[in-house]
């Protein structure tokens, strides 16, 4: 059934490559939003795919060899509604069709690769799936060819060019010591041969490679000029889902399939965090412009994801995932806030803008959602999972990161509010009188990811029983 | 031994030269260079048919659709870019086939692996680990390729025309 | 059904409350009628159930906490004594207040407040009962407020005052509570131990503050200025004396074993022999009508007190008796206050005078109120002022002197008064003065025949009185009829003609009747202290305020130097941080990439 996820995107592409071009110019954006639209519901009501054998006989032709669980159907789910959202922001924000055309046609790529990492149980084919995903990213960054976005996506592709040779050096050692390249075999050889100096060095190149493709702190350099220099549709895809699923779930997979929460791992874990979290808050506060600023607030969050994930107990992986969610939704929401306000009034700069709020009533609203969640105020979504972060480190043991964790919350409101106060609150200021609310494009899918994050905050004790308890199964699994 | 790490010593160079210099032609000219002497390491490494894939693809095809881009992309008129990819030619035109004679020559001298490795368990013929063991890597690698083209599409089409 | 009745005292004034804050703006009569209609019934009801005996409760909330009333011999004669002044001060208010501002605030708040009152009486339950009272902390607030505009800042300080009083209270009856194990009051029976005397004092305050006593006095002075003027006869006069005093000696009587030896005692005698003193000393130099009535209202207080305070069965009967003539004749002189302030426009004795010949029924009233109060015999201050007066020279000479000198006092001030507002020259301005009209002369009236009925007749409300404290205590005793003791009757009558010379030779000194205490008032070393205490250099209540205004002055530096700690190292460091942050991105590639091998190196040292 899961196939379906990958050929679906697959011959998709290979369909609107056809020689109708005129034609499937025209249907390129349903198609990819009907493959999207599949993909969500397939997660959603997995009874829902009738067809599933066939194409499960199609994927064994290719060998395929899946290992879903749940950890993997909330990321498809994730990958799902944002890419949904950034499709919807690309047809607001550009009515040439040969672009929507184009756009197409990397999304389904990129769907293709995130939806292959999220499932294979194999470290060589992760890694094929990795570059699919970052190859399609570098080219969605430069989409709009200026010469900012250029800049973006070199530093984007210099790091991770840095990040695949270490994978790879990574891959060819797990390999020499296990002679497969399957999770379980690297896992069982790890354990077998433990202590020798080519697993530490294998382990700490593989980590670092993960920690440059997530963007945390001192890997983060690419991280704001990638997101602040892409197109509006492009950053809610690269921070909502592309680097969480090249970066942080492959760190989660790994450490969870192979390396195991060890000692060292954990503090590493934790230390990284920590410091990625204090200082993408800091340098969030800093900035003037909207998506720089969101950017910097991304690596602070996925600092949280992180150091969950560090305390290696069942609940802290259950924090960092269902954080990992609360991000890509909240996180992808702010961007499609930005994007509303940067294409109603032309400028990200928070010092030109202000009292948006009346002139735009649902972004203001829907933003002040977005970081209501982001910096954890009950009863949104955010504040949840990062409840149960806290909790799990301080059940762990590790108190001063817990109070780190707390702390640093209080930069994330402060940066978000002085956000919203220069942006949606005060006096209107005179030059952007004419202002109207951003199209539909921009406000539907605000709207629906709204409504997501504060029915997950609402509903959480529903919630919580069919989307934490599973996760805490597969943990060392 | 000494071979080995003189080998490596001049791989390190040609890689250094290739990110140091600042003409964008001597760069490619390094990578192709790199390309080269990583290729005698796998030969030494004992994989001759990972060499000369290295060599076929990464240093000859790549490198010659690395100039022929820069020689394209650079700012002259018409007749000099011709001028100057005659003179390119002219200047390579015996450079495949050196790097091929010399490959070959190379796969035919027989030299010790020097790394002490625990060997895979078992070596299997390329092709049949190609399709029959790693199929699903090989359509991520189409996808890759698939992948690629389309950004050279995307993002340098309308530049040329321009 | 039958015990439903109970609820009746409560429900009907606050219905017909709720009833004008309805009525829309113009419609004055239909005020006018609920409020005089709630009243008559109420005192219908009043009627209906004094002598009666019934108990009541709801269960409300759990843990003991009973919605339970309890109608006795008490509860219904204070019941009685609350719907008489509320339908006699109605009767008033409706010519009295016709013209002012605020009518429907004010009468709604009047009925409420009758309401409460009702139910602070005839509540069996602490908690039920601490509702009531602090339901009549906001009313109390609010006709205040409506009097003028500047009486914000002294419904304020009521509100404080009492707030806080009502805040001890509300602690005392946790711990009677806690001690008792219940918080049905009828249950309730404590010694006064060491934690017992705790929450005896606690209870205390509440009910003495309630009445007005020292030293939670300051804001009734400020309020006879700037409230209506029934309110004071309704208030400060008669409801909070008739509530407070029942307050206190429920406590004293019933749920604490309050004995004559104990240092509560003495504590209760003291407060009331010091507010005696120290309130008529003030009354003494007032020169406005109702400011000096207001401290008269605290001084009787003190008689109260210090009567219930001996433990004395003649002594608590005393104090009881005082309350309700007290609360006769101090609501009848605030009365005729009002009729004076409404006929000239003044309540200024400067620009008074004279006008007795122009109202002869209000200064008939007065007369006969004023020779009540000073304890002229045989009006009804008299009696009761000699009970106390026995029951202090019983527990202490000092007592009784403080008790005799404030009668002396009391006497000069109201001569003065007297003198000065309704004798002397009839200024020009006041020539044209007429009589007010009979509706606000029936309450003065009536009120004064009862202040000569209870007198004459005191084994009336004596008779009422006794069987309160059971037979027990009483002993086969009867207070009623003239006083035993006649060296003590001569005692008094000697202070008061005293009084009276005092105040003869002033006003030949002086030659005028506003004049006639002046030289007590610039005596050597009291002028000094009137001086202070006119400019409230003795008010607990801005001494507290002073205290409260250092302490937030303290508080404003602390929070400066929290807020100087928060500006200049929190923000200022971590926009350093920022800044640092900011400029170490400066978004060349290389230094990122030295940033991550640099990482890559440390994680691999760690690891390995």
């Amino acid at each position: 059934m899961y196939s379906s996820l990958i050929l679906l995107p697959f011959f998709g592409v290979i369909v609107l490559n056809l020689p109708f071009r005129a034609l499937m110019k025209k249907c390129a954006f349903w198609l990819c939003l009907s493959i999207v639209l599949f993909q969500i519901c397939l997660i959603l009501f997995p009874q829902i795919c009738c067809f599933s054998d066939k194409l499960d006989a199609l994927g064994s032709f290719f060998k395929f060899d899946f290992a879903v669980d749940s950890l993997s159907r909330v990321m498809l789910f994730c990958i799902g509604i944002v890419l949904f959202t950034a499709l919807f922001v690309q047809r607001n924000n550009c009515e040439d069709e040969d672009k929507i055309f184009n756009f197409a046609n990397v999304s389904l790529l990129i769907l293709c690769g995130m939806n292959g990492v999220v499932m294979v149980k194999d470290i060589f084919s992760l890694y094929v799936f990795l570059e699919i995903t970052a190859v399609s990213s570098f080219i969605l960054i430069a989409f709009n060819k200026e010469s900012v976005a250029f800049e973006g996506a070199f530093k984007y592709i210099i790091l991770s060019a840095v990040a695949t040779v270490l994978m790879l050096a990574a891959i060819a050692l797990f390999l020499v010591i296990s002679g497969d390249t399957g999770f379980s075999a690297i896992s069982s050889a790890l354990k077998v041969s433990q202590g020798r100096f080519f697993i530490g060095f294998a382990v700490g190149i593989f980590l670092c490679a993960c920690f440059i493709k997530s963007g945390l702190v001192p890997f983060h350099g690419w991280v704001p000029d990638a997101y602040s220099s892409a197109p509006a549709s492009v950053s809610v895809l690269l921070a909502g889902v592309v680097t969480k699923t090249v970066g942080i779930y492959t760190l989660i997979r790994i450490v969870n399939s192979i390396f195991g929460f060890g000692d060292p791992i954990k503090h590493l874990l934790l230390a990284v965090g920590a410091i990625s979290i204090v200082v993408g808050a800091l340098a969030a506060l800093g900035q003037k412009d909207i998506k720089r600023m969101l950017a910097y607030s991304s690596i602070s969050q996925v600092g949280y994801i992180v150091i969950g994930l560090g305390t290696g107990t069942a609940l802290g992986l259950t924090g960092a995932i269902f954080h990992l969610f609360n991000h890509s939704i909240f996180k992808s929401l702010l961007f499609v806030n930005s994007a509303a306000v940067e294409s109603e009034t032309g400028t990200r700069d928070m010092d030109k803008l202000s009292g948006l709020a009346k002139k735009m009533p649902l972004t203001g609203i829907t933003s002040i959602l977005g970081s209501l969640s982001c910096a954890g105020i009950p009863p949104l979504a955010g504040f949840w999972s990062k409840l149960i972060i806290i909790i799990a480190l301080w059940v762990s043991g590790f108190r001063g990161y817990a109070i780190i964790a707390v702390l640093a919350s209080v930069l994330t409101l402060a940066y978000f509010l002085s956000w919203q106060r220069s942006v949606f609150f005060g006096i209107l200021k005179e030059d952007l009188a004419n202002v109207k609310e951003a199209g539909f494009g921009l406000v539907f899918p605000a709207l629906i990811l709204a409504v997501i994050i504060v029915g997950v905050g609402i509903f959480f004790p529903l919630f919580i029983n069919s989307f934490a308890l599973p996760i805490e199964n597969i943990l060392g699994g | 031994m000494y071979l080995d790490i003189i080998i490596l010593v001049v791989l390190l160079l040609a890689s250094l030269w290739t990110v140091m210099t600042r003409s964008i032609l001597r760069s490619a000219i390094g990578l192709a260079l790199t390309s080269v002497i990583l290729s005698i390491v796998m030969f030494r490494l004992n994989s001759p048919l990972a060499a000369v894939f290295e060599l076929s693809v990464c240093a000859g095809l790549i490198s010659v659709l690395f100039v022929s881009t820069i020689s394209i992309t650079q700012p002259y008129t018409t007749e000099e870019i011709l001028k100057r990819m005659k003179d390119m030619f002219a200047r390579f035109r015996f450079l495949p086939l050196i790097i091929i004679v010399s490959a070959i020559g190379l796969a035919f001298v027989s030299i010790k692996p020097v790394i002490n490795l625990p060997p895979p368990e078992a070596i299997k013929d390329a092709r049949v680990m190609l399709w029959n063991v790693r199929g699903f890597d090989v359509m991520g690698q189409i996808l890759i390729l698939l992948t690629g083209v389309f950004g050279i599409v995307i993002l340098f089409k309308e530049g040329l025309k321009k | 059904m039958q015990d439903k009745i109970i609820l009746l005292p409560i429900i009907i004034p606050l219905f017909f409350g709720l009833m004008v804050f309805t009525v829309p703006k113009g419609f004055r009569a239909a005020k006018e009628t609920l409020a005089f209609l709630a009243t008559f019934l109420n005192l219908l009801i009043a009627i209906a159930l004094f002598k009666s005996n019934i108990s009541f409760s709801l269960p409300w909330a759990g843990l003991g906490l009973e919605f339970s009333l309890r109608l006795y011999n008490f509860s219904a004669f204070i019941i009685l004594s609350i719907a008489t002044f509320g339908f006699l001060i109605a009767l008033y208010s409706i010519v009295f207040m016709r013209d002012k501002p605020s009518l429907k605030q004010f009468y709604a708040y009047f009925l409420i407040t009758l309401s409460l009152a009702s139910g602070v009486v005839l509540a069996d339950n602490l908690v039920i009962m601490l509702f009531f009272w602090e339901g009549l902390l906001l009313t109390l607030f609010g006709m205040i407020y409506i009097g003028k505009k500047e009486a914000f800042k002294t419904a304020t300080k009521a509100f404080i005052i009492v707030g806080i009083a009502d805040l001890c209270l509300m602690v005392g009856i946790a711990l009677t509570g806690h001690l008792s194990g219940t918080l049905a009051i009828s249950q309730i029976n404590l010694p006064l131990d060491a934690l017992g005397s705790i929450a005896f004092i606690l209870l205390m305050i509440g009910a003495i503050s309630k009445a007005g006593s020292m030293p939670f006095h300051s804001w009734i002075p400020d309020a006879a200025i700037d409230a209506p003027l029934p309110f004071m006869a309704l208030i400060p006069a008669a409801f909070e004396k008739l509530l407070g005093i029942y307050f206190l000696t429920r406590i004293s009587m019933d749920m604490f074993r309050l004995t004559a030896g104990s240092w509560v005692s003495v504590l209760l005698m003291s407060i009331g022999a010091i507010t005696i003193i120290l309130a008529v000393m003030m009354a003494l130099i007032q020169k406005d009508y109702k400011k000096l009535l207001s401290y008269h209202a605290i001084s009787q207080v003190g008689y109260m007190i210090l009567g219930i305070g001996t433990a004395l069965p003649v002594g608590i009967i005393g104090g009881l008796f005082h309350m309700i003539n007290n609360a006769l004749y101090k609501s009848c002189l605030f009365l005729t206050g009002g009729s004076v302030e409404k006929s000239t426009g003044t309540a200024n004795l400067e620009q008074l005078g004279g006008i007795g010949v122009k109202m002869p029924v209000t200064f008939a009233c007065f007369i006969i109120t004023a020779v009540s109060i000073s304890g002229v015999p045989p009006f009804n201050g008299f009696f009761s002022k000699e009970l106390v007066y026995d029951a202090a020279l019983e527990r202490g000479l000092i007592f009784y002197l403080a008790a005799v000198v404030g009668s002396f006092f009391t006497a000069a001030s109201f001569l003065k008064l007297g003198h000065a507002a309704f004798l002397g020259k009839l200024s020009e301005k006041n020539k044209s003065v007429k009589e007010v009209s009979f509706a606000m002369l029936l309450p003065m009236i009536i009120i004064a025949l009862l202040c000569v009925i209870f007198g004459v007749f005191n084994s009336l409300p004596i008779g009422l009185i006794q069987p309160i404290l059971g037979k027990e205590r009483l002993a086969g005793h009867n207070y009623s009829g003239f006083p035993s003791n006649a060296w003590l009757v001569i005692i008094t009558i000697i202070v008061l003609l005293g009084a009276l010379l005092n105040h003869i030779w002033g006003v030949k000194n002086k030659g005028s009747g506003l004049k006639a205490v002046d030289h007590i008032h610039y005596a050597p070393v009291l002028s000094v202290i009137y001086d202070r205490a006119e400019k409230r250099f003795f008010d607990p209540y801005e001494i507290g305020v002073k205290i409260a205004h250092g302490f937030s002055r303290i508080g404003f530096l602390f929070d400066r130097g929290i807020d100087w700690i928060y500006d200049n190292l929190t923000v200022k460091l971590t926009f350093a941080f920022t800044d640092q942050i900011k400029k170490l991105h400066n978004g060349n590639y290389s230094t990122y990439l030295i940033w991550s091998l640099a990482g890559l190196v440390l994680i691999i040292i760690f690891l390995i």
